[in-house]
């Protein structure tokens, strides 16, 4: 049984206590609270380098002090706090970075309301607990053998056959219906690399429509899209060793993952907000009357600092871009403002959660719409890496991944 | 016989001093064991679900985080049924349904603003200050019709 | 209405947690009682538990505290045993306030008595003063 240690603050008093519950229990792991004293809790300033107003707070930061001094209480940790709480979010923040720091144990920070349910944390739980309990599965650096994957995302499916450490075929169609979708990128993976269904040793599965698919083909792995992301990545980026950021920006939701030895020590997840996801630069592609391959293009001629943008929101931002638009301003700025506006909400709301440590690697497919990379570029101040197959990245993660569950 | 709120809303001195000085004390356990003893209800640890949060924005708004308006949906009844108060500040670990500072502050205002007799104090520190406590909140009880 | 009621004894107290179990077990009382490292928890019909808690306090009035408890003695939603471990959050906060009995103790059991007057706080510095200090160094 994984033991997944909860340090928070006013998650029985928003009556979701027992959707967190739920959320482990489903994905085989326990919650557990470490044993604190109250001198502990009243030494957190000493301890942990600050004591606070609000007294749970103070005592999640004693139970992560005692974590870190016993790493054998907890195999992960969750660091949970109100939303819209500023000094909640401070300190989440601090014991995010506090157990990252001197432990190995991998965290999950959120902030919750009282609209949280178990189904949206168990993709953040079940990534979790894989790290936990497959992490000799995750540092396998290898593909070998014949094997294939599939990527049933929310707009995209995305599939790829690949033989001895190499892809030698790929399937990219929209999602529509999900399990047609997912066999008709297969086909077209399985026709570009020449094979058979039925040479392929085994098939690994991810993208929220992993379940469905996984059941229908038979796949030997069905995985979250959190730890096969960040194996595709670092994979596909040759940065297998030492620390690393992955950027996904998707169709629905949005991953940061920081990685360490391609396995994920800490990351988020978002989906709320579609003006912070590929739809946004959809919709921005279509007004300028461009195709999404040419977005990207389009956007590195231009600057987004002449394009005045109040808001991120993809019914009030794009508002902006027309009114913009409408007074002269030119497309390769206002597709510029689009790329921006994503990156800069991506930025300011889930990269605070994580540490970006380079190398930065930006996958999915909208980090082929060239003005997104650099845009977080500009913001982040480093080189950010967009490897080749960027966009089949979670098939690519899926594939490897499943490789290694063939030699047992 | 007065209902009186203390502050901390879970401080077992100052319950004990309000009941055994013949007033009643409206204490935070009193609003669990409601939910807790509630038919039909499965949410461990308190049987908080998220209707609570809702109840709470009868004090605070919805932009106010889900835990303080939660706690306030335990504590605000409380305040409402107060016909006085005993507020002890600098209470040193506060921690459960008093472990939000945010709600701590919206509790002190609705008793303060509610136009209740108050008697402020602070936690003894020694025996003198002990006995004063004890003399003053006596006191302040027994003007309390 | 089943109520349940801490009964916490001050560290001075001469009544031990273990005596006032006993007391309870040999009294009229139908009542589940559990002890604890501070004292007991008593849990029963609301007028039962208000006339036994009265009866344990007489044991030693100034030593004795009591505090209302919203769920049962036990109860798996809130037992440590059954949660992952670790105390419930308010325990802390009983704690806190237990290492405070003593005094209160006292205060109660010289109630009546002359007491000497609490000197004041100290004050800060006044910066006129501060101001005088510096310059004379």
């Amino acid at each position: 049984m994984i033991r997944i240690a909860q340090l928070s603050c006013g998650s029985e008093y928003s009556g979701i206590q027992k959707e967190i519950e739920r959320a482990a229990e489903t994905v085989g792991a326990k919650i557990v609270y470490p044993e604190v004293t109250l001198d502990d809790i009243l030494s957190v300033e000493k301890t942990f380098g600050v004591s606070v107003a609000s007294g749970d707070l103070n005592l999640a930061m004693a139970r992560a002090v005692r974590i870190v001094e016993n790493p054998d209480l907890a195999d992960a940790v969750v660091v949970m706090t109100c939303f819209r709480c500023a000094e909640a979010a401070i300190i989440r923040s601090e014991i995010r970075k506090f157990i990252h720091e001197h432990s190995k144990i991998p965290v999950l920070s959120y902030s919750f309301t009282e609209r949280t349910t178990a189904e949206t944390l168990l993709t953040r739980m079940e990534a979790l607990v894989t790290t936990v309990k497959y992490r000799g599965l995750l540092a396998r650096e290898k593909q070998t053998g014949l094997t294939a994957g599939i990527d049933s995302g929310s707009t995209t499916t995305k599939s790829v056959v690949m033989r001895d450490n190499k892809v030698i075929g790929t399937g990219w169609v929209p999602t529509t219906e999900v399990m047609k979708s997912a066999e008709d990128a297969f086909q077209e993976a399985l026709k570009m690399a020449g094979v058979k269904k039925e040479e392929v040793s085994a098939v690994g599965v991810t993208g929220y429509g992993r379940f469905l698919v996984g059941k229908h083909i038979d796949a030997k792995l069905i995985q979250e899209e959190i730890t096969v992301n960040s194996k595709g990545a670092v994979f596909l980026a040759d940065t297998q060793k030492g620390p690393a950021t992955v950027i996904d920006i998707g169709g629905m939701d949005n991953k940061a993952i920081s990685v360490q030895d391609g396995i994920p020590g800490g990351f988020t997840m978002g989906g709320i907000c579609a003006g912070a996801s590929g739809r946004f630069l959809e919709l921005t592609a279509k007004r300028l009357g461009v195709d999404i391959t040419e977005l990207g293009k389009l956007a590195l001629k231009g600057d987004y600092k002449n394009v005045a943008m109040n808001s991120y929101c993809i019914v009030f931002g794009t508002q902006s871009l027309v009114n913009s638009l409408s007074m002269g301003k030119k497309p390769e700025d206002v597709a510029m403002a689009a790329c921006h506006s994503v990156a800069e909400q991506v930025y300011e709301q889930q990269l605070q959660e994580v540490e970006v440590k380079e190398p930065v690697i930006m996958v999915g497919g909208t980090s082929l719409i060239e003005g997104l990379p650099k845009a977080m570029e500009q913001l982040l101040q480093v080189k950010v890496t967009v490897p080749p197959y960027a966009q089949y990245i979670g098939a690519v993660g899926a594939a490897l991944l499943v490789s290694g569950l063939l030699e047992g | 016989m007065a209902k009186v709120i203390v502050y901390p809303p879970t401080s077992m001195i100052l319950s004990d001093l309000v009941e055994r000085m013949g007033h009643k004390a409206l204490v935070v356990p009193e609003a669990v064991r409601k939910l807790a003893t509630e038919k039909g209800i499965d949410s461990p640890p308190l049987n908080v679900t998220p209707e609570e949060p809702k109840k709470g924005l009868r004090y605070a708004a919805v932009d106010v985080p889900s835990g303080v308006r939660g706690r306030m949906a335990l504590i605000g009844p409380l305040i409402e049924e107060a016909e006085a108060a005993i507020i002890v500040q600098d209470p040193g670990c506060l921690t459960g349904c008093a472990g939000c500072s945010r709600t701590n502050e919206l509790v002190r205002l609705l008793i303060r603003t509610k136009g209740v007799p108050i008697l402020d104090l602070s936690y003894p520190t020694n025996d003198a200050e002990a006995r004063d406590f004890v003399q003053k909140i006596r006191a302040f009880l027994e003007g309390l019709k | 209405m089943l109520v349940t009621k801490y009964v916490i004894t001050s560290t001075e107290s001469n009544i031990l947690p273990s005596d006032i179990a006993m007391k309870i077990y040999g009294s009229k009382y139908d009542v589940l009682v559990k002890e604890t490292c501070f004292g007991v928890i008593v849990n029963g019909e609301e007028d039962v538990v208000n006339a036994l808690v009265k009866e344990i306090r007489s044991l030693d009035p100034a030593g004795i505290f009591i505090k209302d408890r919203g769920f049962p003695p036990g109860d798996p939603r809130r037992c440590r045993g059954r949660r992952g471990g670790g105390a419930r959050p308010g325990f802390y906060m009983i704690e806190s306030e237990s290492k405070m009995l003593p005094m209160i103790s006292r205060a109660l059991a010289s109630e009546g008595e002359e007491t000497e007057t609490i000197p004041e706080k100290k004050k800060p510095l006044s910066i006129k003063r501060l101001d005088e200090i510096i310059k004379e160094g």
